[in-house]
């Protein structure tokens, strides 16, 4: 579903954005702290913390729809993913290196752009076992960097 | 709601992408990065419409919309909830977003691509901050409130117009520490702005003009209304703007072209201010940085308040000035003549004005100083009123709107700047004396 070039894209210095609606409750999101492919690329995890993703999380239980922006700060590539089975599992400890190689690549992305390796660190850290995994299957995709091909079908997600 | 839109503005400058969130008709979320969300008040923000993309389509079919922003300065994040309420497509508030985008894209790599359609404005109904880790922000550069007290201060000293003029520069620089300023006049007959007084370039540009519209200052003008921009972009290189503005007019023989603009030609944060007093645009006050991000609302929110202060001072000066009663002003004793003759060359056609060849002034003020020393080798003459001048043929003045005193204030300026035996100066309100000391000779052309 998803070919070589998006699974590396989304896995690198990237930043993730997971969001969620609902019928009769405000559309809501959250920034994920890593990307794992599943099921030999089938379905793709994103791991965030619990508390500052309570919304997008309740959002996601009532109508497994979610959808999710990663986009490397210093080119604007900017792809989103959308899925329609999305269901939340429980953090795998053993992930734990997925999120520190997540944040070491995210950092260098974020200064070149003149934001302090303090501040970004802070945004994204977070205590263990808060964390909580999305996993769901990539329906569809689409091209957000902006420019003339923006909203475009990612062909590779079709 | 638990969160005020003004304690979290630095959110909304886009050095941290904000994130929205809307859903389609059938239940479908939709992510997109926003480039620019503008402070409109407490209750209200706008979002540069920039693409017909899925976001648009979902707003217009009623989506409920959630921004995510994050603190550059802190890393706290909050959520807002937003309803669309109409977008706007020119005015104000759309010329400070498409400013403000043009430096957001330049920066971005994305000139050409990032233009602005419309400014969409949005209710604010809820902010809840978002927890999560944060630092603590670093000590703003200045203390605006305070410099804003100590400016308020010095101004209320200034007994005229020159004063006054030359104190907001020093407030600028030494309370505001702004290193690259400019003031300028508004030419309500002409339709354009002239600097008055500038500090930290190599030239003053004293006596420079720019039209209203062209370039940040000319759409400030224009507009009343602050514009700022945090990125170097060459859009709104304001010296190559004013340029193609007037070729394109075909106004350049009517403008101060003589006399080149102040500027650094590699400013990356600048912001325009307009004086505005009784509803009328008095001038610009005009800042420049050749650091990123220089200005932020709250620098803006200070400036606002001296421009405003400024502005009624300056009505108050100028109103004191032409009210002062005409009274036979007492001659001084001449300052003694000596030196090599001084030639004086004047072309009605435009009142431009030469000392030995060398170009001074132009308009009104080269009518002023025409006038004046005709008064002077005619008759002797050196003490002048504002009065006598506003009812002088020879000069041809606009009418009561042209700032008659910030002009023999830019005209003894230009004078102090060439330095070559003519001065003009303040006697008492609504009075000035000429001096020369050097033999002149006045040629008609």
């Amino acid at each position: 579903m998803l070919d070589h070039d998006i699974v590396t894209f989304i896995q690198s210095g990237v930043s993730i954005t997971l969001a969620g609606c609902a019928p009769g409750h405000m559309p809501s999101m959250s920034r994920g702290f890593a990307c794992k492919p599943l099921e030999n690329g089938e379905r793709i995890g994103i791991v965030l913390p619990r508390t500052q993703a309570a919304e997008a999380l309740e959002n996601i239980r009532l109508t497994g729809r979610v959808a999710v922006a990663f986009s490397q700060p210093t080119t604007n590539r900017t792809l989103q993913l959308k899925g329609t089975d999305a269901c939340i599992v429980a953090f795998d400890p053993r992930d734990e290196p997925l999120i520190r190689k997540h944040v070491d690549d995210f950092v260098p992305e974020a200064v070149a752009l003149g934001t302090p390796e303090e501040m970004v660190r802070a945004l994204l850290s977070y205590r263990a076992e808060d964390l909580v995994m999305v996993s769901f299957t990539p329906s569809t995709g689409f091209d957000q960097t902006p420019g003339p091909k923006a909203g475009h079908p990612l062909t590779a997600a079709q | 709601m638990s969160v005020r839109l003004d304690t979290i503005r630095e959110c909304l400058e886009g050095i941290i992408p904000g994130h929205i969130v809307t859903c389609d008709a059938a239940g479908m979320p939709n992510v997109a990065f926003l480039s620019q969300v503008e402070y409109v008040d407490n209750e209200h923000v706008a979002l540069s419409y920039q693409f017909f993309n899925t976001t648009r389509r979902n707003v217009l079919a009623g989506s409920p919309v959630r921004l995510l922003l994050t603190s550059h300065l802190t890393a706290r994040q909050y959520r807002l909830a937003l309803r669309y309420l109409r977008t706007e497509t020119a005015g104000p508030l759309f010329e400070r977003m498409k400013a403000k985008l043009s430096g957001i894209a330049a920066h971005s790599g994305m000139t050409g691509i990032f233009r602005l359609l419309g400014a969409d404005i949005y209710r604010v109904e809820g902010i809840v901050p978002v927890p999560g880790g944060s630092i603590s922000p670093p000590p703003p550069a200045v203390n605006g409130l305070n410099a804003l007290r100590r400016s308020t201060e010095r101004l209320s000293t200034c007994i005229n117009l020159e004063c006054l003029l030359e104190k907001a520069v020093d407030c600028l620089e030494e309370e505001f520490g702004i290193q690259h300023l400019m003031l300028l006049m508004h030419d309500e007959a002409r339709g354009c702005l002239y600097t008055l007084a500038s500090r930290g370039y190599a030239h003053s540009g004293i006596g420079s003009e720019i039209p209203v519209g062209s370039g940040l200052i000319g759409i400030c003008a224009r507009e009343r209304s602050p514009i700022r921009i945090g990125f170097m972009t060459n859009e709104y290189a304001y010296g190559r703007t004013v340029r193609d503005g007037l070729a394109a007019d075909g106004q350049l023989d009517a403008l101060e072209t003589a006399i080149p603009l102040p500027g650094l030609p590699n400013a990356a944060s600048q912001m325009a201010i307009p004086i505005v007093a009784a509803n009328r645009l008095l001038g610009v006050i005009y800042l420049e940085s050749l650091a990123d991000l220089h200005f932020g609302y709250d620098e803006e929110d200070a400036l606002v308040v001296f421009a405003a202060q400024l502005g009624l001072a300056m009505q108050h000066h100028q109103l004191a000035d032409e009210a002062t009663e005409e009274s036979p002003p007492a001659e001084h004793a001449p300052a003694p003549i000596q030196g090599p003759p001084l030639t004086v060359r004047h072309f009605a056609a435009n009142d431009s004005v030469f000392l030995d060849d060398d170009y001074l002034i132009k308009g009104v003020a080269g009518a002023i100083l025409w006038a004046l020393l005709n008064d002077y080798t005619r008759r002797g003459r050196t003490s002048f009123t504002n009065k006598g001048l506003r009812v002088d043929s020879r000069i041809r003045l606009p009418g009561t709107s042209d700032n008659l005193e910030a002009r023999l204030v830019l005209l003894q300026r230009r004078l102090a700047e060439r330095d070559l035996g003519i001065a003009i100066d303040k006697t008492s309100r609504g009075r000035f004396s000429l001096t020369v000391t050097r033999p002149l000779t006045l040629l008609e052309s």
